[in-house]
Formats: C-alpha cells, structure tokens, sequence
C-alpha cells in the first residue's frame, strides 16, 4: 500500500480534486480506490503504465459519481472492472498508457481551440453528458458531438507524436 | 444503432459523457464490428486526461487512515485474544451514560439494529432508550453502535464485576463459529465500553462470555449477553 500510495496517491487525489473541488471528499474517493486496488492486488499482474491507468481510471469514475450524487443526479451507468485492466485495445493506446507524461497530456488539451477544450472539460472533469454540455453551452447537440470528437482527434496526434519522441528517446 | 450513429457518437462516448443506455448501445455495437478502429484510441486519449489534472498532495491523514485500514485487514487473527481498547475519554464519558449521543451527535453515527440483550431478562423498558436493558441486580446490557465502517462501538452495563480470575470476552459468531474480538474491561460499577474493528455485515451476532483471566480460544460459558446482528 506504501508503494501504491507514494506512486500514485498526489496524482489521484489531484485528479479526485480536480473533480470535486473539496479536499476531504477526494480523499474519501481516492483511499476507497487505492483499498479496493491493494484488496485485489494479488489479482493483477500487469505492467506498471496500465496499472497506474487503470488506478487513474477508478478514481475518475469514483469522483464523478460523487458529484453527480452531490448535484443530486444519477451515477452514470458506466462500469470498469477489473478484468478491464487487462484489455488495452490498440499499439496506439498501449503506448500512450505506458508513456504517459501528465505535462504532456495538459499540453496536448490547452492546445485546443477554447470550443473543443471546454466541451472535453465539461465532460471528462464534470461528468457533464453531450446533451447537458449543448444546453450549458447552448449550443446544438451535433455541435457538441463534434467537437468532443474533433477535441480527441487533434490530442491523439498530438500524443501519439509525444510518445513517439518519448520512445526515440528511449 | 447503425455504424454512422455510432460514429457520430464516438467522442462523446469515449468521453462517457454519453446517458448510460446510449452509452451500452454505442459499447454494444463496437463489440462485434470492426469498422470503428478509433474508437479504441480516443477512449485511451480520453483515459489520459486523468493524468493532466496538477498532482495534489492530501492531507497526512489520508495515508494515517489507508495504513491502519490494512494492517487491521492484514493481521491475521492472534492466538491470544488482544484486550479491546477502552479510551480513556471515551470511559469517563460512558461513565455518565452519554457516550452514544455524545458519538452519535458528534459523529453522525448510525444506530445499527443490534441489541445485545440480557439473557436474565432484563428491564428494556428505560426512557430514552429503549433498545437497551440496564436497570436491576441481574440486569446487564448493552448497545452497540456503527461508529464508522468497519468499526463498533459496544456500551454495556449491568455486567457482574469479576474475580482476578476471569474476564469477560466479546466474541462475533459467523456461521455458527465464534471468533474472539478480544477481552471486554469492566470498570467497578459493571460498565464497559469497548471500540472493535469488525464488519456488521460480516457476522451474525455478539456476544459476551466470562472466561478464565487471559481469555479463551473459543467461548466455555454460555454468553451472559448476546443479539443477533
């Protein structure tokens, strides 16, 4: 659990208060998730990167539906398991996942046109749906539609050329 | 839901920004066609996002609470029961019978529906509480409180003081085996107030034996207080 939390534990809890905006709530989020990690540890056995992720991608899914409770909405129906952990999808994401830099990444979205950035914000750190983003923004829902995927597009390039130094490097 | 919907929805639903049956669908329909190959590669984008959110550094406490969660999960059961803590605030306060509204007000506590009952038959008609049977020479009692997961808090009183030759033992019982939760201090008036690491959920039921000085490994008295969990 040390280790776990020394590795990860300032970048869970900033991305837990980066959701949620209070301290002690994000610490709630962040021990549930490191103990349910440390619970099934013996459970996985995978390479560090996607561990991390994986962690990362709890913590996420812990905090948004927390403050979705706290505007008294619903918890989003979208599960992550852990045999999730094991299945990462492409070459692509496999070297994001492993080469992930956090600089890199908030380069990658501050680049963004303001219209795709805040879109992608609303969604991914306010757990807002397409639908709830388009009356925020008051835009039509197809604008919305595309510009998250417009958003993602120009990041993936932009990452996928980071890790692309990253591995020259390496 | 056809491929262009699909498509048409690929960045919303990396994002999950997506209502949870939309989002099934669109999941539904990647899972057994092969047009889609960015999909894969934006949800990953979108993972990465959780990493450009600026390390934060939590309170000490956070890492205080995570290590003493596992070495409570980890520690595996001792063969000589431990003595069950009795916190010296805690004592003075129970001695004047307000601890549980002092925890539950302070601590937002839930009463759990656990009782442990006087197997004399008590009294269990006291005001104010009247889960709780107290009153009488043969009387004991106890209340039992959720203080926060994981962890209870048991008040008693009535309970017979004892010779330097026995004490009395909490034990959780599970499936009909009983499992000690360590030695239960009784101050001279008969009250006892013990905090234990035990999952509700996880037990059937409490229950307090007197046993030789040292405690047992299993009970060898019948309980003197027992209730269902």
């Amino acid at each position: 659990m040390e280790v776990l939390y020394e590795r990860l534990g300032r970048q869970a809890f900033g991305l837990a208060y980066r959701i949620l905006g209070d301290g002690p709530s994000a610490e709630d989020v962040v021990q549930e998730v490191l103990l349910t990690v440390w619970r099934q540890s013996d459970r996985i056995d995978v390479a560090r990167g996607r561990l991390n992720s994986f962690v990362m991608t709890l913590v996420h899914h812990k905090a948004i539906d927390a403050l979705r409770v706290k505007r008294g909405q619903q918890a989003r129906q979208v599960s992550v398991d852990f045999a999730d952990v094991e299945k990462v999808g492409t070459d692509f994401s496999e070297r994001v996942l492993q080469t992930i830099a956090g600089g890199d990444v908030r380069e990658a979205l501050t680049k963004l046109p303001e219209e795709q950035r805040r879109p992608i914000e609303m969604a991914y750190y306010e757990g807002l749906t397409h639908l709830e983003i388009a009356t925020a923004l008051d835009l039509p829902l197809g604008t919305v539609k595309s510009r998250l995927r417009l958003g993602l597009e120009k990041m993936r390039v932009a990452l996928r050329s980071g890790s692309g130094d990253e591995l020259r490097r390496s | 839901m056809n491929c262009d919907e699909v498509e048409d929805l690929l960045g919303a639903y990396a994002l999950e920004a997506l209502p949870g049956d939309l989002w099934a669908d669109v999941s539904a329909h990647l899972a057994t066609c092969s047009k889609h190959a960015e999909a894969g590669e934006l949800r990953a984008v979108a993972s990465a996002l959780a990493f450009a959110a600026p390390e934060a550094q939590p309170s000490a406490a956070l890492k205080t609470r995570l290590m003493d969660a596992v070495r409570a999960e980890s520690s595996p059961p001792a063969a000589v029961p431990k003595r069950i803590g009795i916190l010296g605030p805690l004592r003075q306060l129970a001695s004047r019978r307000a601890i549980p509204y002092a925890l539950a007000g302070a601590l937002a506590v839930a009463l759990i529906a656990l009782v442990l009952t006087n197997l004399d038959g008590g009294d269990s008609t006291r005001p104010g509480r009247a889960t709780v049977s107290l009153s009488g020479e043969n009387s004991a009692g106890a209340v039992v409180y959720e203080l926060e997961d994981g962890i209870i808090v048991l008040d008693a009183a009535g309970l017979k003081p004892l010779d330097a030759a026995h004490t009395y033992q909490l034990w959780s019982i599970a499936s009909g085996k009983p499992s000690s939760l360590g030695l239960l201090g009784t101050a001279p008036n008969g009250e006892a107030l013990a905090v234990v690491r035990v999952n509700i959920n996880d037990i059937d039921s409490l229950a307090v034996t007197m046993e030789p000085a040292g405690g047992s490994i299993a009970p060898t008295t019948d309980p003197v207080l027992k209730g269902e969990a």
